[in-house]
C-alpha cells in the first residue's frame, strides 16, 4: 500500500471524482423505473433491467420539459433517459451521492418502437424496396388520383386544399380507413391494393395528421411497406408531421410533410402556371409562323421590287424614246412635206418658163393654121360659093333624091337664108 | 402531329423543343410552317388535357366505386 501515490484529502477527492464523472460521455439508457421519490427540486429513482441498475437523478425542470403524460415517471415505467454521470461530494453534514443525471427522459414503448423501426428499416433497404417505388414514373398531370386517409379529420382538407391551389379539378377517389390503431394498417393496405387495381387511378397518396410514432405505427407495418414497395402506381406519403419519419415514407415514391405537400407532390403541375405557360408557347408559335413568313414576305417584296425598280426605268426610257421618235417623226414629215412643196415649186416653175417661151408660139401658130384648115371645110364656106345644102323641115340633111321624095317638102338653105320647097316626083317633067 | 403524345409531359417536352428550335432562328421556312403547325397541334393536345382537369373536382369514395363497378359487370344490369 505505501506504494500508492497519496495520501490525499478526501473532499479534493471527491471533488476530482465529480469532475472525472461529468468529463464521460453522454448517454441514453432504457431501463424501467423502480423507487421513484421526490425532493422540492429533483425525482429521484433507480433505472434497472434484468442485469443491473444505475441510481438516477432529473430536476423537476429537466422533467417537466420531458412532457411525460401525467404520471408517466412511476414505478415499472419503461423510459428512455439522457445525460451522464454524476457525483455529489456531499458536505459536512450532507452525505455523498453518486446518481446518473437525467437531463432528457421519453417513455420506452417509443423507444423500443424505434428500435424495431430502425432495424425494420435497415431490412427493407438492404432487400432495395427503398428504391422501387422511387423509379415509377409519375405523370405531371394526373386525371384521377386516389387518396386513402381517415374520413374525418384534416388532412383530407389540407389535401382538398393543396389541389385546388394547383388549379387542378380532376377526379379523387376516397378510400377511407382508419389510420390509428391495430385495425389499421391491414385496411390501409387493402385500399392501397384496391385503389391500385383501379385503372383511372394514376397516383395514390396515404396521407394522415401528426402524432406520437405510436399513433403513426400503422404506417411502419411491415406488411403494408412491402406491399407500398411493390405497387406499380406511385404512392405519395404525408403521414405526421416533419419531424416524424415513418417507414412508409422510406418505401414512397414521394414523401411529404404535410398533406398539402402531397397535393402537391400528386400533381406536380401546376395547372395554372400550366396554362399561362401554354398560352405563351402557342404566342411563341404564332410570332414564329408570322415572323417566317412575314420576313420572308419582306424580304420578297425587296427582291421583287428590284426588277420592278429596274422595269420603271426601263419603261420611263422607253417613253422617253418614243415621245423624242414622234418628236423626231413631227419635224421630219413637216419637212418632208416642206421638201415637197419646194419640189413642186420648182416643177411648176419650170413649167411655167417652159410655157412662156418658143415652143408656146409655135403651138399658136400650128392653132392657127389648123382654124383656117378647118373652116375651109365649113358648108357655110360652100354655100358662100352657089351652092344650096337641102334640109327637111327638123333641120336634118337631106342627102338623096329618095330622101327628098320621102319627106314631100324640103328646105333649101343658101348662103344668105333658107326657103321652102315642094318635092316633084317627076322631076324632068 | 400525327400522333397523339403519350403524355402531356411529353407534349410539353416536345413543345419546348419546337420552340427552341424555333427560336435558334435555324430552320428554313418549310421546317418553320411544319414546327410551327406540330406545335399548333401539340397547344391544343396540352390544353385539352388541362381542361379535362379543370371542369370541376369530382369526389368518388372508393366503396361506391366499386360497387358501381360490381353492378355494371353483372349480365342483368344494362
Amino acid at each position: 500500500m505505501e506504494e500508492l501515490p497519496g495520501p490525499f484529502p478526501v473532499g479534493r477527492y471527491a471533488r476530482k471524482l465529480q469532475e472525472e464523472l461529468r468529463r464521460r460521455a453522454r448517454v441514453r439508457l432504457v431501463g424501467e423505473v423502480t423507487g421513484v421519490s421526490r425532493s422540492k427540486v429533483q425525482a429521484y429513482f433507480e433505472l434497472r433491467d434484468a442485469e443491473g441498475a444505475v441510481p438516477c437523478a432529473i430536476w423537476l425542470d429537466d422533467l417537466e420539459k420531458a412532457g411525460l403524460p401525467a404520471g408517466g415517471l412511476r414505478d415499472g415505467a419503461e423510459v428512455v433517459i439522457g445525460g451522464g454521470p454524476d457525483y455529489y461530494p456531499g458536505g459536512g453534514q450532507a452525505s455523498p451521492s453518486f446518481a446518473f443525471r437525467a437531463t432528457h427522459m421519453r417513455l420506452a414503448g417509443e423507444g423500443d418502437l424505434l428500435a424495431r423501426l430502425g432495424a425494420l428499416r435497415k431490412q427493407l433497404r438492404a432487400e432495395g424496396l427503398f428504391e422501387l417505388q422511387k423509379q415509377l414514373a409519375r405523370p405531371r398531370l394526373p386525371k384521377t388520383i386516389g387518396v386513402v386517409t381517415a374520413e374525418s379529420g384534416a388532412a383530407r382538407r389540407d389535401l382538398l386544399a393543396g389541389l385546388k391551389r394547383r388549379g387542378w379539378a380532376g377526379t379523387v377517389i376516397w378510400a377511407f380507413a382508419p389510420v390509428q390503431d391495430r385495425r389499421a394498417a391491414p385496411a390501409i393496405g387493402a385500399a392501397i391494393q384496391e385503389l391500385a387495381a383501379t385503372p383511372a387511378v394514376e397516383a395514390i397518396v396515404v396521407t394522415r395528421g401528426g402524432g406520437s410514432l405510436a399513433d403513426l405505427w400503422a404506417f411502419c407495418d411491415e406488411t403494408l411497406c412491402r406491399t407500398v414497395a411493390m405497387l406499380r402506381v406511385p404512392v405519395v406519403s404525408a403521414v405526421g408531421h416533419e419531424r416524424d419519419s415513418t417507414l412508409i415514407d422510406d418505401v414512397a415514391a414521394v414523401a411529404c410533410s404535410t398533406p398539402t405537400h402531397a397535393a402537391e407532390a400528386a400533381v406536380p403541375l401546376d395547372c395554372l402556371a400550366a396554362r399561362a405557360a401554354l398560352e405563351r408557347s402557342a404566342a411563341a408559335l404564332r410570332r414564329a409562323g408570322e415572323g417566317a413568313v412575314g420576313s420572308r414576305t419582306r424580304h420578297l417584296a425587296a427582291l421583287a421590287r428590284g426588277p420592278a425598280r429596274a422595269l420603271r426605268r426601263e419603261r420611263i426610257g422607253l417613253n422617253q424614246k418614243t415621245r423624242e421618235i414622234r418628236a423626231a417623226s413631227e419635224r421630219g414629215v413637216a419637212e418632208r412635206r416642206a421638201f415637197q412643196r419646194r419640189i413642186a415649186l420648182v416643177v411648176l416653175s419650170r413649167a411655167a418658163r417652159r410655157a412662156a417661151g418658143p415652143e408656146a408660139k409655135q403651138r399658136r401658130e400650128g392653132l392657127r393654121r389648123a382654124a383656117v384648115a378647118f373652116r375651109a371645110h365649113e358648108p357655110e364656106r360652100t354655100l358662100e360659093r352657089g351652092y344650096a345644102l337641102t334640109e327637111d323641115v327638123g333641120g336634118e340633111p337631106v342627102t338623096s333624091a329618095a330622101a327628098a321624095i320621102a319627106a314631100g317638102r324640103v328646105r333649101l338653105r343658101f348662103a344668105d337664108g333658107r326657103v321652102g320647097a315642094e318635092v316633084d316626083q317627076d322631076g324632068e317633067g | 402531329m400525327s400522333e397523339t403524345p403519350d403524355s402531356y409531359e411529353a407534349a410539353v417536352e416536345r413543345l419546348e423543343q419546337i420552340i427552341d428550335r424555333l427560336d435558334s432562328g435555324q430552320a428554313g421556312l418549310r421546317e418553320t410552317l411544319d414546327l410551327c403547325r406540330e406545335g399548333r397541334e401539340l397547344v391544343t393536345y396540352c390544353s385539352a388535357e388541362l381542361d379535362a382537369v379543370s371542369e370541376g373536382l369530382e369526389e368518388l369514395k372508393l366503396d361506391e366505386l366499386a360497387a358501381r363497378l360490381e353492378s355494371s359487370s353483372r349480365p342483368d344490369s344494362v
